[in-house]
């Protein structure tokens, strides 16, 4: 059919731009991660082609053996589920009180929730060392489980509050009419239909975890207890030496799993929004 | 495989439960199989990592924190067995932590908001602006002259604050900062960097032959300890004996209008982009004729490109017209925090440490130089034993550099708060890169950093540390 | 009968609301309001070094820091860069959506290319820029030297020069918040409702027509909060310009947040650095509070 044709022609013409120039940079850290020391830094050469001792796994061999790369990528991935799991549980009742309970004063501390974020953490997190010294959790994970949530509930109280609003509230009202608490409605009818706005959450507040360092960089010290993004910058450069062909392997190695995950619920998001119950 | 589409590809289409299509399967199945790779690999070294049980219970507990070396071998010697002979001596457990050198600032200040945290922190420069936080390392400082004589003039003014009286730090290393340059390079020239004026000589041939010189004026260590050093030997300074700022000078004038001819003749623009690993690598590439760096450039062309390796050789700075006076390229200088849980062990641990600094030097690859000079006896026959360098004695002058032309930053004064904030703030290679790049006269840079370092100061002595 | 009466009191909207907000204030009145009040105070105080106490010294840290020449270039750039890289994001995130909600060949591949700078953490991923920008070995360089564009000995220093340094930071200030940006409009875009996008075909606006005067104005309220989100994004953003140049070539790309940490953590001014980083407050509430008044009113119900 050639008018489906042309519209995936012109599909592509669009997207492809963006999505070259939004991929290239991973394709270049794949490159250089497949490099070895003598072709990378010799200016002779095509860095687009493999020289003298490429392809090499050696990058890759040097971040598993001789860094606790593993091992930061799980404190990574454990600070980010229990930070979701907190946020989840706080902002989700919070979302829905804002959304449907509250009148004009929801509306105001709605702002206000946001307002938080205008704050640049490059000065808060030194009366927060102090909080976290004082609570005993300092150079431990558990730090950044309690601060993180600081800035992730109120983004998904937003989000969520938001996503509430959009649900027709025919079908609560139902609910109460046959008898249901009002707890029991929140709960049982609509949690389960704000799955694809849960998972929206989950996304983004997975996100902005992985995301954050300068509260990791004070925080914790101590090598097994980093996260991915202080730990590269500990043990992969050194003084005035970086370590290129690793630097790029390890921003890669979390990169493209999360980059799978996110568009595979996506597809679910977007399925909740067009093919919800409530049609 | 079957196409799943409707009709027509508008948006807001109905999306049915015939999704889960072989298409889904599979990726659901890409995904999963990924993770378990994923798992697999990183299973070994996150089950691995340090191993915190120990063989028997030892009563005391000592924190350190220090940058990640960049030669990885100290760290290995120093956090596998130097602490633990010393932690085993001492009835300890030494628990070494490590950060990035550019961390460092922040970490601090966390631990200092905490009240909390390692009982010896390493800084890669003296930090006088954390003199209020610290204990007085007098004792420390005493201890080891007795064993060990005098330390250097450097490290004295590079940690004794005269106003205060106090010594805020403790220093255990410096590293000289060598020229670095091409032996055959400059050999087709028939010039040897000696003298800046030779540099600036040979700079357009160099240039013209693809290898320019480079000596950075940007935002990072290296060019704030070259541009420094460059001033000196022209007579510039930015405090006198007295920590009095006297940087408007015919001296400075003189360096920043030679600095811009040699820019102009001899060096192309990255110098104004460079990070601290720039400069090595491009001598390490084969690129630069000329550079000032620590050793870590010869160091790392010793392991990458040996051919190249035995062409670099080192001299001191050249000489100017004051002279030929050098910085330290860096400086390590451990502190006690006020709020150190162990204060008596840290300070036996880093008075253990400089009294016998044999292994630090050689772990260090002759990195790290000793503050006190007779730490390490028979220095200049080590280094000329070096088992890698071609010539053999090629870091022989180290000696030379390290005893007669390395001086403090803030020389003829003290290192400072106010010297501190400045060499934080990058103002000298600001200083020197505006005139380089045309976008001032060197008469208006001088008199405006002048009037920009002055404020620093002051503020800094209303505080009463300067 | 204490059972009932219970029940009914969690049946109170006033009782239930307090309730279920509680834990979320709760939580961020303790680790944003509290270090904000001791920002404050820091900031009319002289502390140095880390210090969470000093003398007070009213407001001359901030007549201090608004005199200082390379405070007001860090404050002219926090806006210029922020404004830029979201126009530049809101216009790519708009059609980019648009065209990814619809079904087409390769979909879920460049769905996943283009989510991939989300997925970095930002620290990692402008290490990947540092190298795509550095000195010597840039590959963008090489490809423009390959092609004779520039000049083989002094190709343009992307970090730098002053300009180039701007352009590349704007740069990956719009790259890291693409994919985010997009996601916000395709959940905008998926939530209109069928209905409107049936009225719409009736009404014969296809094409051209339906863009303009339906999807925009549905989206308007969505794409505003995901602007506003990309603003706060950018201007409290430190690591782009703390990884790539330091705020250099001489404080040139300095932006607000960087200049409050190298002013009071690595200069050890705290109460200055205090200072700065909190003048971007009351501007930014006021954009803040602007925008969201504008995206209610322009909701469609």
């Amino acid at each position: 059919m050639p008018l489906r044709r042309r519209d995936n022609l012109l599909t592509w013409l669009v997207v492809g731009p963006f999505a070259i120039v939004l991929a290239f940079p991973f394709y270049w850290m794949l490159q250089t991660s497949l490099k070895s020391e003598l072709d990378l830094y010799n200016t002779e050469n095509n860095p687009f082609a493999f020289g003298e001792g490429s392809p090499t796994l050696d990058n890759y061999r040097f971040l598993f053996g001789e860094t606790q790369y593993g091992h930061w990528l799980l404190n990574t991935v454990l600070v980010g589920l229990v930070v979701v799991a907190i946020t989840l549980a706080v902002s989700l009742p919070a979302g829905y009180a804002l959304a449907r309970l509250s009148g004009r004063w929801g509306q105001t501390l709605g702002v206000g929730l946001f307002l938080v974020y205008l704050v640049p953490p490059t000065l808060l997190f030194l009366p927060l060392s102090r909080v976290v010294a004082e609570v005993g959790l300092q150079d431990r994970l558990a730090a950044l489980i309690l601060v993180y949530p600081g800035f992730t509930i109120p983004f998904a109280t937003w989000l969520l509050m938001g996503f509430f609003k959009s649900i027709p509230r025919e079908l609560e009202d139902a609910a109460l009419v046959d008898g249901a608490s009002r707890l029991r409605t929140l709960f049982w009818i609509v949690f389960p239909i704000s799955l694809p706005g849960i998972l929206t959450v989950v996304i983004f507040t997975f996100s902005l975890c992985m995301n954050e360092f300068i509260y990791a960089i004070a925080f914790i010290t101590s090598s097994d207890s980093k996260v991915v993004s202080t730990g590269i910058y500990t043990e992969l450069i050194r003084g005035d030496v970086f370590y290129w062909g690793a630097l790029m392997a390890a921003t890669l190695i979390p990169a493209i799993p999360l980059a799978l995950l996110y568009n595979t619920f996506l597809d679910r998001f977007i399925a909740g929004f067009t093919g919800g119950a409530f049609r | 495989m079957a196409d799943v589409y409707d009709v027509d590809g508008s948006i807001g289409e109905e999306v049915t439960d015939t999704r889960t299509t072989r298409r889904e399967l599979l990726r659901r199945g890409a995904v999963g199989s990924i993770v378990v790779v994923y798992g697999g690999a990183t299973a070994k070294s996150a089950v691995g990592g340090a191993p915190r049980f120990r063989n028997r219970e030892l009563k005391e507990t000592l924190r350190i924190i220090q940058w990640s070396h960049f030669v990885p071998a100290y760290d290995k010697w120093f956090d596998n067995v130097y602490v633990k002979r010393w932690g085993a001596a001492n009835d300890t457990e030494v628990i070494v932590d490590h950060i990035n050198v550019n961390d460092i600032p922040a970490r601090a200040a966390a631990e200092v908001a905490a009240q909390s945290g390692h009982d010896i922190f390493f800084f890669l420069s003296p930090p006088a602006a954390y003199e209020d936080q610290v204990i007085d390392h007098k004792e420390i400082v005493q201890a080891v002259t007795r064993k060990r004589g005098k330390m250097g003039e450097l490290a004295f003014r590079s940690t004794y604050n005269p106003r205060t009286k106090k010594y805020f730090a403790f220093s255990d290393n410096y590293v000289p900062d060598p020229a670095n340059y091409r032996a055959d390079l400059w050999g087709e020239v028939g010039i040897k960097p000696t003298s800046w004026d030779n540099v600036l000589r040979a700079a357009p041939k160099l240039k013209a032959m693809g290898n320019p010189i480079g000596i950075g004026m940007s935002n990072e260590l290296d060019s704030n300890m070259a541009m420094m050093a460059l001033m000196m030997c022209f007579g510039g300074f930015i405090q006198n004996d007295k920590n009095r700022v006297v940087l408007n000078s015919k001296g400075t004038r003189e360096a920043l209008k030679f600095a811009k001819a040699l820019f102009e003749q001899g060096m192309s623009n990255e110098i104004f982009a460079w990070t601290p690993a720039s400069n090595n690598q491009a001598m390490v590439a084969g690129r630069l004729s000329f550079a000032m760096n620590a050793i870590s450039i010869t160091r790392t062309a010793e392991l990458v490109n040996p051919d190249l390796a035995n062409k670099i050789e080192l001299l001191p700075i050249p000489s100017g017209p004051n002279g030929r006076i050098g910085l330290e390229h860096v400086m390590g200088c451990y502190v006690i925090w006020k709020f150190a849980k162990n204060k008596r062990l840290a300070k036996k641990f880093l008075v253990d440490l400089e009294t016998k600094y044999i292994g630090a030097f050689e772990n260090s690859k002759f990195y790290n130089f000793p503050s006190w000079p007779n730490s390490v006896p028979n220095i200049n026959r080590r280094l000329e034993r070096d088992p890698v360098a071609k010539p053999a004695a090629k870091y022989k002058v180290l000696g030379e550099i390290a005893s007669k032309y390395t001086k403090n930053v803030g020389y003829p004064g003290t290192s400072n708060a106010g010297i501190d904030e400045m060499f934080s703030k990058f103002l000298i290679p600001q200083m020197f890169a505006e005139v380089a790049q045309g976008k001032r006269t060197p008469d208006d840079a001088a008199r405006t950093y002048d009037r920009q370092i002055r404020e620093i100061f002051q503020k800094w002595r209303d505080l009463g540390k300067v | 009968m204490p059972q009932r009466r219970r029940r009914n009191l969690l049946e109170e909207r006033r009782f239930l609301a307090p309730a279920l907000i509680a834990p979320a204030v709760i939580f961020v009145g303790l680790l944003v309001g509290a270090p904000l009040i001791l920002s404050v105070y820091l900031s009319l105080t002289n502390a140095t070094a880390g210090s969470l106490t000093g003398d007070f010294v009213g407001f001359d840290n901030y007549a201090s820091q608004w005199s200082d020449p390379n405070f007001r270039t860090a404050f002219r750039n926090t806006i210029a860069f922020t404004l830029l890289a979201n126009a530049i994001v809101v216009l790519g995130a708009s059609v980019l959506a648009h065209f990814l909600v619809r079904e087409f060949r390769g979909k879920w591949l460049m769905r996943f290319l283009v989510l991939l700078p989300w997925a970095a953490p930002v620290a990692l991923s402008t290490i990947g820029f540092l190298w795509i920008f550095d000195s010597l070995f840039s590959v963008v360089n090489w490809t423009l030297k390959e092609l004779s564009l520039v000049d083989q000995f002094n190709p343009p220093q992307w970090l730098g020069e002053p300009n180039k340094a701007l352009a590349a930071i704007t740069t990956v200030h719009a790259w890291r918040l693409l994919p985010f940006a997009t996601v916000i409009m395709i959940a905008g875009l998926a939530s209109i409702p069928k209905e409107v996008d049936d009225a719409a075909k009736v009404d014969g606006a296809t094409g051209l027509k339906k863009l303009w005067f339906v999807t925009l104005p549905l989206q308007l309220p969505i794409a505003t909060i995901a602007v506003l989100f990309g603003i706060v994004f950018t201007a409290t953003d430190m690591a782009v310009v703390y990884i790539l140049t330091r705020g250099g070539p001489f404080n040139s790309t300095q932006m607000l947040p960087m200049w409050a940490f190298q002013t009071g953590i690595q200069g050890g001014s705290l109460g200055e650095g205090a200072a700065v980083a909190l003048f971007l407050l009351p501007v930014l509430a006021i954009v803040t509070v602007l925008m969201l008044l504008f995206a209610r009113r322009v909701e469609v119900t």
